[in-house]
């Protein structure tokens, strides 16, 4: 510690800071700023509820608002809109527990009992109890099997179908319970959504009401609004600086815990695997291109054969091409030798960087020749010469294409998108995360909490790394 | 222990010829040593020597066996390199035992033949260190004995001396000198210092341009040089060189016939005048046991002179100097001795 306060005090020679002092402080302010930010950013964002995320909400905290339930129950009559307040908090959240929480601690089906009408059938969608009962009603009734997989067939499968023959005999509450679970009209699924609860002065009758508020945006000049005692009233606008809201700090840490647990509602996200996936391809492709680039790098720096020249402008010339253009070719040559599928299709078509061979090479060459005779007198083989020699030295040039490697590999969509988009045991980390933003379902804060998770690995290598960069340039020396 | 022989050896880099048939034979456990100008190619004739530089024409032949092919870790030779050429991420230890764990040797005996060599060289203390932490003297005796742990048949060095100062060069000299009497190898010492090549050989190879000009003992060359290049590249100061016709009649009339050119070293002259040359001294150095004068001949050719003395003579001063018959060089046309 004192080591860092010692070397963030320095001055240039005299006591006092001067002015050539002032700048170089505050360029390495401004570089750490913009480096730090965007990361401090994410890690306070990846702990925010996915409430908030989906408000749009600019607090850097992860500060949660007081809450109300805003309704939308379709029926005969056409779509009720209304706000239920007062509910116990898990209710609120229930889309924000997780599984056990949901089962353990509380009794969905009797706290609906509670209620009745529109607010029931609003609650009963909310928590899940539409398609319990529905298939209840399906088994005690001996309806067809069919009915249960009706709502996830596709429209053309439907036609096939008429579950509307179905309905007859049953009584309205039932009608009613089917037909929401199968999406027949007039029903269709109930809304349910939170929403702020702000206070404001009315501007009709003057006096502080409650409020349903969907999104704070303190830009706008006006917010829209629903009064909570008339909420058919429609939407009214209140001006935003005369607004009262309720925060509260409330970390959202299921963002993490769940997706690492295989805990996420609607799929099938095994953190751990992705991870495992990840660690695999990176060791493995980093193992692979280091050895197949420094030993062409040593062919090419040390020896003197035909055609050197052409090989090595060769391999410089790929540098050229742009890494998309390849991707069809990389594809073909992927499935055609059966590695698509497999992480040995992730790893093996970058196994060779022209770069890597490129930077080792310059590397090597400055290793001196003599030194590889004096090993040829002591009678190594090529062979130990590589591993014993000229390897070790070339270490520092190797450490940086390690790095770069690992970070590579690590942060890699395109060649895993080619090898193994269609086999999802396969996924690596960065084809799991784009999984949480689904054609229907955008989970935010769970790819947010997993980004930074996925950020851990790639940081600790680089500081356990980054000081053989910097030893290693030092000490070369042969005189 | 073994013998060399080098029959007819040509090499040629991209059509510059730069050795031009060179035929040389070292006997078992002679220190044999290449002298010659900068870029005559010493260098390149000792790694076609030790197997690193391709031979373009000819033979070289260790203990009866043509070598050509073979490469030159398996030559059984060692080589000490100009720049030490030490490992810079081993040990000394380490840089030591190499070449002994690529012979698949046992421990044992590689610790042993180490523990000799280490103590034989005086560098027990350093074991431990990377070649970085060494001065240069120790470098040097490291690299030495990287070449004696091998046990080599032939032992090559290449400008090993050249770079320590003058007071370590002529230590490791006599070291040099009598490792090679106590281990009895047969050696073979490249450099273009020729004191250091009059000190130690036993046999000294004047290379000029890529052609043997002389070989011979230190002091066969030095009294009986075959020709002018020998006669000004050994001995120190550079023998004087007259033409033939400059000279007085007196002198010319012993001189053989065909005599183009007629030399004398400088500390074969000395003030006197019984085979008269006159000289106008230009400059007077005064080393304490010995003077040199410059000065020139009345046909302003330059003349050194080594009196092993101390003298009063002044520049611009006149003298007469004289030298023994039997001292007097003389060379033909072509530059060879008579
Ligand atoms: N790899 C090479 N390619 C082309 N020419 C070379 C090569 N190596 C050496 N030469 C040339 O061969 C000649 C002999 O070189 P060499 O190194 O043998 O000289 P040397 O006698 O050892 O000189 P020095 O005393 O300065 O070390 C020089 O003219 C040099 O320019
Ligand atoms: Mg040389």
């Amino acid at each position: 510690m004192s080591a860092v306060i010692k070397f963030f005090s320095r001055t240039q020679g005299h006591k006092k800071l001067s002015f050539v002092d002032w700048i170089a402080y505050g360029y390495l302010f401004l570089g750490f700023l913009i480096i730090f930010l965007p990361v401090a950013w994410l890690l306070l964002n990846s702990i925010k509820s996915q409430f908030l995320l989906q408000k749009l909400d600019t607090n850097l905290l992860p500060l949660d608002y007081d809450r109300v339930v805003r309704a939308t129950v379709f029926g005969p009559e056409g779509k009720e809109i209304f706000i239920i307040k007062d509910l116990p908090d898990w209710v609120i959240y229930w889309n924000e527990l997780r599984d056990e929480d949901k089962k353990q601690k509380n009794d969905p089906e009797a706290f609906i009992l509670k209620f009745d009408g529109n607010e029931y059938y609003a609650l009963r969608t909310h928590l899940g109890l539409v398609s319990k009962h529905a298939k209840e009603l399906i088994k005690n009734k001996n309806l067809p099997e069919w009915l249960i997989k009706y709502p996830s067939m596709f429209p053309n499968a439907k036609k096939d179908y008429d579950p509307d023959t179905y309905l007859k005999g049953l009584n309205e509450e039932e009608i009613r319970l089917l037909s929401e679970f199968l999406v027949l009209k007039p029903y269709k699924p109930n809304g349910f959504t939170s929403q702020i609860l702000v206070s404001a002065i009315n501007p009709d009758t003057q006096e502080i009401e409650e409020y349903s508020v969907n999104r704070i945006n303190t830009n706008k000049e006006t917010i829209n609004a629903r009064l909570i005692s008339n909420p058919q009233g429609g939407i009214v606008k209140i001006p935003s600086n005369e607004i009262i809201v309720n925060k509260k700090l409330r970390p959202s840490w299921i963002n993490y815990s769940d997706p690492l647990t295989n805990n996420v509602r609607g799929m099938n996200f095994d953190a751990i695997k992705c991870l495992n996936n990840s660690v695999f391809v990176t060791i493995v492709a980093t193992i692979i291109t280091v050895l197949i680039n420094s030993m062409a790098a040593f062919a090419l720096s040390k020896y003197r054969f035909n055609g050197q020249i052409i090989f090595f402008i060769i391999i410089l010339a790929t540098l050229m091409v742009p890494a998309s253009v390849l991707i069809v070719g990389i594809f073909k040559m992927v499935s055609v030798t059966g590695l698509s599928g497999t992480l040995w299709g992730v790893i093996i078509p970058g196994a060779a960087t022209p770069t890597g061979v490129f930077m080792l090479r310059q590397y090597m060459l400055t290793i001196p020749d003599e030194l590889l005779e004096a090993a040829r007198m002591d009678a190594a083989s090529e062979w130990s010469i590589f591993w014993r020699i000229v390897f070790p030295l070339a270490l520092p040039a190797i450490a940086v294409l390690a790095i770069l490697s690992i970070i590579w590999r690590w942060n890699d969509l395109i060649l895993p998108m080619i090898a193994v988009s269609t086999t999802k045991t396969a996924y690596t980390i960065q084809l799991c995360l784009l999984d949480f933003q689904g054609e229907y379902v955008a989970q935010e804060h769970y790819r947010l909490a997993m980004t930074v998770v996925s950020l851990i690995p790639t940081t600790l290598v680089f500081v356990f790394l980054q000081r053989y960069i910097t030893t290693g340039i030092a000490t070369t020396g042969m005189k | 222990m073994a013998n060399l022989e080098l029959i007819d050896v040509k090499k040629t880099y991209d059509k510059l010829q730069v050795i031009h048939g060179i035929d040389l034979e070292i006997s078992d456990g002679e220190f044999c040593v290449l002298v010659g100008p900068s870029g005559c190619g010493k260098s390149t004739l000792l790694r076609m020597i030790a197997g690193l530089e391709a031979i373009t024409e000819g033979k070289i032949v260790i203990d009866g066996k043509t070598v050509n092919n073979i490469s030159a870790a398996k030559r059984g030779l060692a080589m000490v390199f100009q720049s030490y050429a030490l490992y810079p991420h081993m040990s000394v230890r380490q840089n030591l035992a190499f070449g002994l764990e690529n012979l698949k040797m046992k421990k044992d005996e590689i610790d042993e033949r180490i523990m000799q060599a280490v103590k034989l060289l005086r560098i027990e203390d350093y074991l431990k260190r990377k070649p970085g932490q060494l001065s240069g003297g120790q470098r040097q005796r490291v690299a030495i004995g990287r070449a004696i742990v091998r046990e080599p048949s032939i032992y090559l060095f290449d400008e090993p001396l050249s770079n320590l100062d003058a007071e370590l060069r002529v230590a490791t000299r006599v070291e040099l000198k009598a490792l090679h009497e106590r281990l009895g190898n047969t050696m073979i010492y490249v450099t273009h210092d020729q004191v250091e090549a009059m000190t130690m050989a036993d046999k000294i190879v004047v290379i000029n341009e890529g052609i043997v000009e002389q070989v011979g003992s230190p002091l066969n060359l030095y009294n009986k040089p075959a020709n002018i290049f020998v006669a000004g590249f050994i001995g120190s100061p550079r023998m004087n060189f007259l033409e033939f016709e400059s000279l007085p009649n007196d002198i010319k009339s012993f001189a053989p016939s065909n005599s183009n050119v007629f030399g004398v070293r400088p500390e074969h002259l000395y003030i006197g005048n019984e085979h008269s040359l006159k000289l106008k001294i230009k400059n007077v150095e005064q080393l304490g046991s010995d003077s040199y004068l410059y000065g020139e001949t009345v046909s302003n050719q330059n003349l050194s002179i080594k009196l092993n003395h101390q003298t009063d003579i002044k520049v611009n001063s006149e003298i007469d100097i004289s030298f023994e018959k039997e001292n007097a060089h003389w060379f033909n046309k072509d530059g060879i001795s008579i």
